[in-house]
């Protein structure tokens, strides 16, 4: 059973495996070199200092020379949707093509034969993830050393939730496809589904799984240290007691040399008594927020990917 | 070693063109005492017929004594010739042709007369049973 | 326990939605037959096979193959049953020698031997990809690989439906070959009976869902027969015979009957039919009622 599991999905676990290749040939080479850049740059030296502001000249530079990789990089958080898909395939392949009919007349139980192949299907899926997350955090320590790793963009290629959205891509093509059953259309609509579902996430799911925190401090205040490297949700300014307000600055503004007009910062906290406020989720809460949604997707996904066997298993003919 | 044949729309039963074809096969010298008759399998295999065909041609065969079966070997034409057909075929010939006088005297066309011929030799199994 | 049946159905239905695919369906075929289970596109064949073989399940009444359930008792049946579905389906990436491997993997009775010998034979290329051979080359790798677990019992649905003339003489010959080899018994769908009539033995015709016609081949032949004479009603015929088709031209009239006894009345004339007849006969009818041997000799005893 397992050498016919294999045999029968080696055509999407080499292609998983180019597009996994692919991703390499594509971080490897900029990731040392950012590598090497952070350390010669003496980025890693001077991040390590407390004060802040000494290193914003090299932060400045280092990440203008690398952000338009960065922002490739982002694009990569439709690769698990992919992959997962992909390796959906052979399930439902198999119902297309009527095959089952073949495969379930052998001398092995229905159930044994799902169970093979759906089990392979989600151990590969968690094989090519678990290397998609090691490529990627490896590529982005650097930017992580400086920009912390919550913002959306970033915090949904690190840490485990690729493990659960790979997962859910392989879910969603398994349960379409085994109603539908017809490969093409129902993949895409998998992946349509995981493009959705993963927008409604980022956008507005993640930020309520728990509540975040909040912090007022003086205009020329120095930001908290538990803002550093924080998701920030709103900042703005506020009032004492951190309700947002539009501040009205003009008093405040000061004639500056070559025309420009500044803000004095004195001036707006203690004339007109500004404060900053900010809803943020700290960047402690990494692992927590981490654990949580790969939890949803993950169970999301063991759901579909049982609907699509149970399915499978009752409703054919 | 002989090849059988088939012809689906004559009419004649399928074991009997079998036997007909050992028949003649042994008339025209293609098939000599001792030469083996193809297997089952063999017959089976380039006809896509039933075996039990097969099997039953075998058997008429080997009661007409024209071929004999050894066990686990195969079945071959019979060294002895064959045995004379019965003396009372003059007679019984004599009084068909009489009852066929009669029933063309009675008004039954030739086709008729040999469809009832044929009927009577292959009553209905229900009748049997009753 | 099962006697020498090797499949039983007995009240057997199934429903899609609200439409039967079959109805009322009960019969036996006893081991060792080979079986050709007749009807247009659409009659039943498919789901008869396919309840026989576990890929369904019934809606009404019972199913017992070999003995046992297929559904229920899968892990001991499915050894012994071979089958080949419609449009003989392969998984077309792979090749000739993998698609045998899938077989050995997944079936504990494999005898590789027999597949091996059975391709050599057939000089089907080990390493070609399925998808390229011809539909004759597939529906012989089909049946290679229903055939190599030894099967007792062997389901065919429409094996030969897209075959050219000889690929379809070439599979049945490899079908009687087993049978004459193994005694294996055989059911074989098709809407082709020509092919059919020399290779069994047994028939069953299926029609919009229900069986019209069961019995052996031989005693169906000998029990009908055509009548033709001056144009009449068959109802003095009918009092005695069972009509199956009747039709009339002006001045003639031509009955199919299942006669029950002897036909005596002479304005008749009798010919023997071929079974292509017989099941176009029965197939051509407007109402369905079936007939069964089984029946009809429990009903005459009685």
């Amino acid at each position: 059973m397992t050498w016919a599991a294999w045999r029968l999905q080696r055509t999407e676990t080499l292609i998983a495996a180019a597009i996994l290749a692919l991703l390499v040939v594509i971080l490897v080479p900029t990731g040392i070199e950012m590598a090497n850049a952070f350390h010669h740059d003496g980025l890693s030296a001077c991040l390590g200092q407390v004060t802040s502001g000494s290193c914003d000249e090299a932060v400045h530079s280092f990440t203008d020379r690398f952000h338009r990789v960065g922002g490739l990089v982002d694009w990569f958080t439709l690769v698990p949707g992919l992959l997962g898909v992909l390796l959906a395939a052979p399930f439902v392949l198999d119902l297309e093509h009527g095959t089952y009919r073949l495969a379930w007349t052998q001398s092995i139980t229905r159930r044994r034969w799902l169970a093979g192949k759906l089990g392979l299907a989600v151990a590969c899926a968690l094989a090519a993830a678990f290397s998609l997350i090691l490529l990627v955090t490896w590529w982005r320590a650097p930017l992580v050393r400086i920009d912390g790793r919550m913002d959306n963009g970033v915090f949904d290629s690190e840490g485990i939730v690729v493990l659960g959205y790979t997962l859910f891509g392989l879910g969603l093509g398994a349960a379409v496809g085994a109603v539908w059953r017809r490969a093409v259309p129902a993949l895409i609509v998998g992946f349509v589904g995981y493009l959705v579902s993963r927008i409604f996430v980022d956008v507005w799911l993640r930020q309520r799984l728990l509540s975040p925190l909040k912090a007022t401090w003086k205009f020329d205040a120095p930001s908290p240290s538990g803002l550093r490297h924080a998701w920030v949700l709103q900042e703005g300014p506020s009032d004492r007691f951190g309700h947002f307000v539009q501040p009205k600055v003009g008093a405040c503004v000061r004639a500056a040399k070559g025309g420009a007009r500044l803000l004095d910062p004195g001036c707006l906290s203690h004339k007109a008594g500004f404060s900053m406020h900010a809803v943020y989720h700290p960047a402690s809460r990494f692992w927590a927020l981490q654990g949580i949604e790969t939890a949803i997707f993950g169970a999301v996904a063991v759901g579909l990917i049982g609907f699509a066997a149970w399915w499978t298993h009752e409703r054919t003919g | 070693m002989i090849e059988f044949h088939l012809d689906a729309h004559s009419g004649v039963p399928t074991y009997l063109q079998l036997v007909q074809q050992v028949r003649q096969a042994v008339r025209l010298g293609i098939l000599r005492p001792g030469d083996q008759l193809p297997t089952v399998k063999e017959v089976v295999g380039s006809l896509a017929i039933n075996p039990n065909t097969v099997l039953k041609a075998y058997r008429e065969l080997d009661r007409e004594r024209l071929v004999e079966g050894r066990r686990g070997v195969g079945t071959f034409v019979a060294s002895a010739p064959p045995a004379p057909p019965p003396d009372g075929i003059k007679e019984l010939r004599t009084a068909l042709q009489r009852w066929i006088e009669r029933a063309r005297t009675a008004g039954l066309e030739d086709e008729s007369i040999a469809a009832l011929v044929a009927d009577t030799l292959r009553p209905p199994v229900v009748s049997r049973v009753a | 326990m099962n006697g020498d049946i090797a499949l039983r159905a007995d009240g057997l239905g199934k429903r899609y939605g609200s439409k039967w695919a079959l109805r009322d369906c009960t019969l036996e075929i006893p081991l060792g037959s080979v079986t050709a289970l007749v009807g247009p596109n659409g009659a039943g064949k498919t789901t008869l096979l396919q309840l026989a073989v576990g890929l369904s399940t019934p809606t009404q009444g019972e199913i017992r193959v070999l003995g046992g359930s297929p559904r229920h008792d899968a892990s001991g049946i499915l050894p012994r049953v071979g089958f080949v579905a419609q449009e003989h389906p392969l998984y077309r990436g792979l090749t000739v020698d993998e698609t045998l491997k899938l077989g050995r993997k997944l079936n504990p009775s494999w005898d590789d031997g027999v597949a091996r010998e059975r391709i050599e034979r057939l000089a089907l290329p080990g390493t070609q990809k399925v998808g390229k051979l011809s539909g004759g080359q597939q529906a012989q790798v089909a049946l290679t690989l229903a055939l190599a677990k030894r099967p007792e019992l062997l389901l065919l649905d429409e094996p030969v439906a897209s075959l050219d003339p000889l690929a379809r003489r070439e599979f049945l010959q490899s079908v009687m070959e087993v049978v004459a080899e193994t005694g294996t018994t055989v059911v074989l769908s098709s809407h082709i009976v020509a092919d059919l009539e020399r290779a069994c033995d047994h028939l069953v015709i299926l029609n919009q869902a229900q069986t019209q016609l069961i019995g052996p081949i031989d005693e169906i032949l000998a029990s009908h027969r055509l009548l033709t004479g001056p144009r009449t009603d068959p109802a003095t015929v009918a009092r005695v015979h069972d009509v199956v088709r009747e039709s009339h031209t002006e001045r003639q009239t031509t009955l199919l009957v299942r006669a029950n006894g002897h036909v005596y009345d002479s304005c008749w004339q009798l010919h023997e039919v071929d079974l292509e007849e017989v099941v176009l006969a029965y197939l051509g009818q407007r109402s369905i009622t079936t007939r069964s041997f089984e029946r009809r000799r429990e009903a005459v005893t009685a």
